[in-house]
C-alpha cells in the first residue's frame, strides 16, 4: 500500500535535501512573502475597522442609544427611565444626552455644529470622551456658563489648514457666543478642547444638561440615553431584554447608529482587500508556478530518465507534488514567523491613522484562507510541469 | 526472445521524410552478446530505442520475451521496461542526487522491494561491478568510469531479461572503456545476460559474439563471430 507514494516520497525528500540549497532557501522565503502579503494588508484594514467600530462605542454611541418613542421628539422622565434601564442585567450604566444644532461664534467666524448636552458624571461612566482633553478641563455636572469643544471645531490660526469651517483656532479660556434654537444667545468660557480623532466627535460641542436645561426652560429631559452593557458584542440580545424590561423606548444598538459610516468604510476597504487579495494570489501563483516550473523544465532530460528506467510518471509527478508541498509548508511556517514578528512590532508601536492608531488584527479565517490558496497554487504548480513534461515522449525529454 | 519483423521508423513527413529504419527484421537469442554497428546515423540508436520501448516503430511488430510490445499501453510499457528491460545510456543518466546505492535500488523500490532487500541486492551488485566503496557516494563524486558502473548496476538490479547499451563508452577514456566492456562481457558470459550494445568503435568488435552492421535505416550484416578472448 502506498508504495508510489513512499517511492515518490523517497525521491522528493532526496531531491529537496541534496538538490541547490541556495534555490530553495529563495523559493522558501518567496512562498514566505507571498504569504505575509496575502495577510498584512487585511488584518491591518480589520485593525482599522475594529478601530472604528471601538470609537464608535468609546466616543459616540455606547452599545446602546435609547431615543424617544415614535412621534416624540423627546425623553421626559429621564430619571425614572434610567433607574429602569439600570436595573436590567448586564446594563452597567447610562448617560442621558440633549443633543440640538446652535451657531457658535468667535471673532466673527461662525459655525453650526452640534451641541450636545452631557451629565459629565454619566457621561464618565459610558464613554471615555473625559479621557480625551488636550487642553482645560473636562466639564464638571454642576457647570454653566462654560463649553468643551472637539479640535476640529476649534480649528486653527491658519485657517487654511482647516477642511470644515471652525472657530479659528479658539483656545481655552477664551469666549464664544452660541445662538440657540429658540433664539437665545449666551456667553460661554471654553472649558477644554477634545481630541478623540473620531470626526464626529471633535467638530461637536458640549455643555452640561443643567445649563441646556436653563436655556431651553425643561428639566428632566433628553432625546438620547446612552447605555454602555457589561460586554460587548451581544447589543442585539441585549436591546430585545430592554424591551422585554418594558422599555418602549426606541432601542438602537451602536453598529445601528454608526451602520452609514461603517458600511461606507468597510465596504471600500473590502474592496481594495478583494483587489490586494487576488493581486497577492496571482502574484502567489505566478511566482510558485514560475520557480516549480524552472526546476522541472530543468530536470527534464532526469525525468525523461526516470521513464526510461520504468519509474512510472504519476510517481515522478507524485515526487514534484511532494516537492511543491515541502516548499509550501515551509513557506508557510517562514511565512508564520515572518508575520508573528511583524505583528507583534506593530502591536507595540501600533500604525498612525488620521483615526488614531491602528494594530493589526489577525482574524484566523484570513490565515486560514491565506494557506488553503498557497496550498491549491502550489499543488497546481507541483502538478501542472511535472505532468506536461511527463506527457512528451521520452526521447525528447531525454535529449532535452 | 527478441523477435523484430519489418520494423520501420520515419521522422518527418512528405519531402523532410527521414527514414531512420527502414524494413529490419532481427532475431536475438538468449545469452547473446550482440554488437549493433554502424556509421552516425545508420540507424543503430533507433533500433535500440525501438528495442528498448523507448520509441514506437511506424510500421511493423517486435516482440520481446513473446509479448507483442506494439500492444501495451503507456502504463504496460513503463512497467515491461522496469521488470524486463535494462538500459544504459551513454552519458550515464544517473540522478545526481541519489547516492550509488540509491540511484541503484530505484527501480526495485517502484517493484516493492523492501529497504532492506534493496541494501542487500544493492550491495550485491556494486560487488560485481567493483563498486563496493562507492556506496554513499554522490554521482558527481565519482569519475566517469565508475558512475558508468553504477549505471549498469541500476540497468541489472531488477534482473532484466535484456541489457541494452547505447555507446555506453562513448564519454570514458580507453582504459574506462576497457573496464566497462570486460564487466559486460563478463555479465554476458557469468549470468547469461542477454546484451544489445550500440557502438561504433572497431575495437570493441572482439567482445560480441555477433555484429549487426547497419547503414541508412538497413541490417547491412549481421554475422556471428568466433570470439578471440578479448580478456587476455
Amino acid at each position: 500500500m502506498f508504495e508510489e507514494e513512499k517511492v515518490a516520497f523517497f525521491l522528493a525528500s532526496r531531491l529537496i535535501t541534496r538538490g541547490n540549497k541556495g534555490t530553495l532557501l529563495l523559493t522558501i522565503m518567496i512562498i514566505a512573502m507571498v504569504f505575509v502579503n496575502l495577510i498584512f494588508l487585511p488584518s491591518i484594514i480589520a485593525g482599522i475597522v475594529v478601530l472604528f467600530n471601538q470609537q464608535s462605542i468609546d466616543y459616540s454611541y455606547g452599545n446602546l442609544v435609547i431615543e424617544p418613542r415614535e412621534n416624540q421628539l423627546v425623553i421626559t422622565n429621564v430619571e425614572e427611565l434610567r433607574q429602569k434601564i439600570n436595573r436590567v442585567p448586564g446594563v452597567v450604566a447610562t448617560a442621558p444626552r440633549y443633543t440640538s444644532a446652535a451657531t457658535i461664534v468667535n471673532k466673527g467666524k461662525s459655525t453650526t455644529p452640534l451641541l450636545i448636552a452631557i451629565s459629565p458624571d454619566d457621561e464618565k461612566q459610558v464613554l471615555k470622551i473625559h479621557t480625551k482633553i488636550i487642553s482645560g478641563d473636562y466639564l464638571n455636572d454642576g457647570d454653566t456658563g462654560q463649553i468643551l469643544i472637539g479640535k476640529t471645531l476649534a480649528g486653527n490660526k491658519d485657517q487654511k489648514v482647516d477642511r470644515t469651517p471652525t472657530l479659528g483656532g479658539v483656545e481655552v479660556g477664551k469666549t464664544v457666543e452660541v445662538t440657540f434654537n429658540n433664539g437665545v444667545t449666551r456667553q460661554y468660557r471654553i472649558k477644554g478642547i477634545i481630541e478623540s480623532n473620531s470626526f464626529g466627535v471633535d467638530s461637536n460641542a458640549f455643555i452640561t444638561r443643567k445649563e441646556l436645561e436653563s436655556v431651553l426652560g425643561t428639566k428632566d429631559t433628553a432625546n438620547q440615553i446612552l447605555v454602555r452593557t457589561k460586554t460587548t458584542g451581544n447589543e442585539d440580545a441585549m436591546r430585545i431584554t430592554l424591551m422585554q424590561y418594558g422599555i418602549q423606548e426606541k432601542i438602537w444598538t451602536w453598529q445601528d447608529k454608526s451602520a452609514d459610516f461603517l458600511t461606507s468604510i468597510v465596504g471600500s476597504f473590502d474592496i481594495i482587500n478583494v483587489i490586494s487579495t487576488i493581486v497577492s494570489l496571482v502574484i502567489a501563483v505566478v511566482v510558485i508556478f514560475i520557480v516549480i516550473f524552472i526546476n522541472t523544465v530543468y530536470r527534464r532530460k532526469q525525468i525523461g530518465i526516470l521513464q526510461a528506467i520504468g519509474i512510472d510518471r504519476s510517481i515522478i509527478i507524485k515526487s514534484y507534488i511532494f516537492q511543491a508541498l515541502f516548499i509550501f509548508a515551509s513557506g508557510t511556517v517562514a511565512g508564520c514567523a515572518l508575520l508573528f514578528m511583524l505583528l507583534q512590532y506593530l502591536t507595540a508601536s501600533p500604525l498612525v491613522f488620521p483615526g488614531g492608531p491602528v494594530a493589526p488584527v489577525l482574524e484566523m479565517m484570513l490565515v486560514v484562507r491565506a494557506i488553503a490558496s498557497l496550498l491549491i497554487v502550489s499543488l497546481i504548480a507541483g502538478f501542472l510541469p511535472s505532468w506536461l513534461t511527463t506527457r512528451e515522449d521520452i526521447l525528447s525529454a531525454i535529449r532535452g | 526472445m527478441i523477435v523484430g519483423t519489418n520494423l520501420q521508423r520515419v521522422y518527418g513527413k512528405g519531402s523532410v521524410e527521414v527514414r531512420a529504419l527502414d524494413g529490419v527484421d532481427i532475431e536475438i537469442r538468449k545469452g547473446e552478446f550482440i554488437g549493433v554497428m554502424g556509421a552516425s546515423g545508420s540507424g543503430k540508436s533507433t533500433l535500440l530505442h525501438l528495442l528498448g520501448l523507448l520509441d514506437r516503430p511506424t510500421a511493423g511488430t517486435l516482440v520481446i520475451d513473446k509479448v507483442d510490445v506494439g500492444k501495451l499501453n503507456e502504463r504496460q510499457r513503463t512497467l515491461f521496461r522496469l521488470n524486463r528491460l535494462g538500459y544504459v545510456f551513454q552519458d550515464y543518466a544517473l540522478v545526481p542526487e541519489l547516492t550509488a546505492e540509491e540511484n541503484i535500488f530505484l527501480p526495485s523500490k517502484v517493484r516493492g522491494m523492501t529497504s532492506r532487500e534493496c541494501t542487500r541486492v544493492c550491495r550485491d551488485i556494486l560487488g560485481l561491478v567493483g563498486l563496493k566503496d562507492r556506496v554513499s557516494f554522490l554521482p558527481g563524486e565519482m569519475s566517469g568510469g565508475e558512475q558508468q558502473r553504477v549505471a549498469i548496476a541500476r540497468a541489472l538490479v531488477n534482473n532484466p531479461a535484456i541489457l541494452l547499451a547505447d555507446e555506453p563508452c562513448a564519454n570514458l577514456d580507453t582504459r574506462n572503456s576497457k573496464t566497462i566492456l570486460e564487466l559486460i562481457g563478463k555479465l554476458n558470459k557469468d549470468l547469461n545476460q542477454t546484451v544489445v550494445m550500440v557502438s561504433h568503435e572497431d575495437w570493441h568488435k572482439k567482445y560480441f559474439d555477433r555484429i549487426i552492421f547497419m547503414r541508412d535505416g538497413k541490417i547491412v550484416t549481421d554475422a556471428e563471430q568466433e570470439k578471440e578472448n578479448p580478456y587476455e
